[in-house]
């Protein structure tokens, strides 16, 4: 399994393509916190929730998304060049290289969630007080923020090695993540607020301690956003030690 | 685990492999003596890439089995330090480098990072390693993959189809590194649907015809007094064509 992990984390940082989601990551968490930073009356962010809101969809919101793509591509990337055959033949135990491409995700995506987090509070808290808005958040608030972001982004990514291990199509899976987080959840939550709240995306915000449409404590949405991330990842396992890799 | 009493470096019996109702490989039996250099030869869609897939674990069998060194691929811990196999030319992240490419292997199997230099040295991509593969040709390519099957430095050689793209420099550099490699004691099993592209370089040939072997024979013995190899060649995957 060590082989597995080391391999993996060669794999991670000898493409760009960890820098590149991380690129893209920050670009859209600043343009995010800077829409919603200038665009909401000084009423409306006066009150914490909404102040919370605008941290949350940009860095927990895109930490997580990003961190679930990270953890498709950890597969679909391979399925697309072919290397996951040359992986396979160098490591025939499957289930094996699945769990090290959960763990060198899980702890990348954690990361990404650490850093969109971080900046957009940051940023946001840099805006809301040049525009003489009381920040309302304390201490414990922003650190809930910061590691229920970064939580959300570690277990999103173990979902999305999931989703790469059963897809296997590179651009169905970016799609069927993006999709289903900005849209999709979206819908629900305004829609069926009772179902939404169970729904993976809404459970990353209810780490956070954002409670908008997620009723939930963080504790509890961590719990149950594992449980989506454990099954994800048993179904990927299962798929890819069952199928034949043409 | 199962380890079987067959002595044989590769063994595969009443292999079959089904796609719905098509049978790719149909009841297929052979076995690989250490220290040969086996042709494994068929027109195109005759069945051994698949061969070759459910011998390396990529694929399961409906029927039968293909075993290495008396045992399953999948059962194998670190098969790289066994079997070197390479199944397509381009099996390479375009934005990696051909060094990096086998750092990631090497990593996975625990070998030291000396050895990827050795291995580029060996297949002459030195000045080349540290460039991205995407700037790599063709020819190029198949040394890159064949340095990522010698990393291990195994005993067995497994190539579907290495000559292909290689200028005839190449291919006289592809036999002689496979002579040399089987000189050393190691087996080696290379597909090709061209009888000349390897009948220099082989002791025997296998040659399947749709999913089928209609021949397995030393060179010198399939050739009759009148005949080419082509001419059998030609004769025996024609037959079975319906």
């Amino acid at each position: 399994m060590r082989e597995a992990l080391r391999s993996e984390f060669v794999k991670q940082h000898t493409t760009k393509t960890t820098v590149s989601l991380l690129g893209a990551m920050l670009g859209l968490v600043l343009v995010s916190v800077l829409l919603h930073g200038f665009g909401f009356s000084a009423r409306d962010l006066a009150i914490r929730s909404n102040q919370l809101r605008v941290f949350v969809e940009a860095g927990e919101g895109l930490g997580a998304t990003f961190a679930g793509l990270l953890g498709a591509m950890s597969v679909t990337t391979e399925v697309r060049n072919g290397t996951i055959r040359p992986t396979f033949l160098s490591i025939p135990q499957r289930g094996r290289v699945i769990a090290a491409k959960a763990t060198t995700s899980m702890l990348t995506g954690l990361a990404f969630g650490l850093v969109a987090t971080g900046i957009a509070a940051l940023i946001g808290t840099i805006v809301l007080s040049g525009r003489g808005i009381p920040v309302q958040l304390d201490g414990s608030g922003y650190a809930l923020l910061l590691a229920g972001g970064a939580s959300a982004a570690a277990l999103w990514a173990v979902i999305g090695v999931g989703i790469g291990a059963i897809v296997r199509n590179q651009v169905i899976a970016i799609v069927a993540i993006f999709v289903w987080i900005e849209i999709v959840e979206n819908l629900l939550v305004d829609s069926a607020p009772a179902i939404s709240r169970y729904m993976p995306a809404t459970l990353g915000q209810a780490i956070t301690g954002d409670r908008i449409g997620a009723l939930h404590t963080p504790a509890l949405g961590a719990a149950l956003l594992a449980l989506y991330a454990t099954v994800a990842i048993a179904a990927g396992w299962r798929t890819t030690t069952r199928r034949d890799f043409a | 685990m199962t380890v079987s009493t067959d002595a044989s470096v590769v063994g595969v019996r009443d292999l079959v492999k089904r796609y719905g109702d098509e049978a790719a490989v149909d009841d297929l039996s052979f076995s690989l003596a250490a220290g040969t250099v086996t042709g494994f030869l068929g027109p195109n869609g005759a069945g051994k890439t698949t061969t070759l897939r459910l011998l390396l674990g990529l694929a399961e069998p409906s029927a039968g089995e293909a075993l290495v060194f008396g045992r399953h691929y999948r059962e194998l811990d670190r098969p790289s330090c066994l079997v070197g196999a390479v199944l397509e030319s381009d099996d390479f992240h375009p934005g990696r480098s051909g060094r990096d490419h086998l750092r990631v292997l090497a990593a996975a199997t625990s070998i030291p990072e000396g050895r990827v230099d050795e291995v580029l040295d060996l297949v002459g991509l030195t000045s080349a390693a540290r460039r991205a593969v995407k700037t790599y040709s063709l020819g190029m390519r198949q040394r890159l993959g064949l340095a990522g099957a010698l990393l291990g430095d195994p005993d067995l050689l497994v190539l579907d189809e290495p000559a292909n793209g290689l200028d005839p420099a190449g291919v006289q550099w592809l036999r002689s590194v496979l002579r040399s490699f089987a000189d050393g004691g190691g087996t080696v099993l290379v597909s090709s649907h061209l009888l000349a592209e390897v009948a220099q370089s082989v002791d025997r040939v296998l040659i399947i015809s749709q999913g089928r072997l209609v021949a397995d024979a030393a060179l010198d013995e399939l050739a009759g007094p009148n005949q080419s190899l082509e001419d059998v060649y030609l004769e025996l995957t024609a037959e079975t064509v319906s």
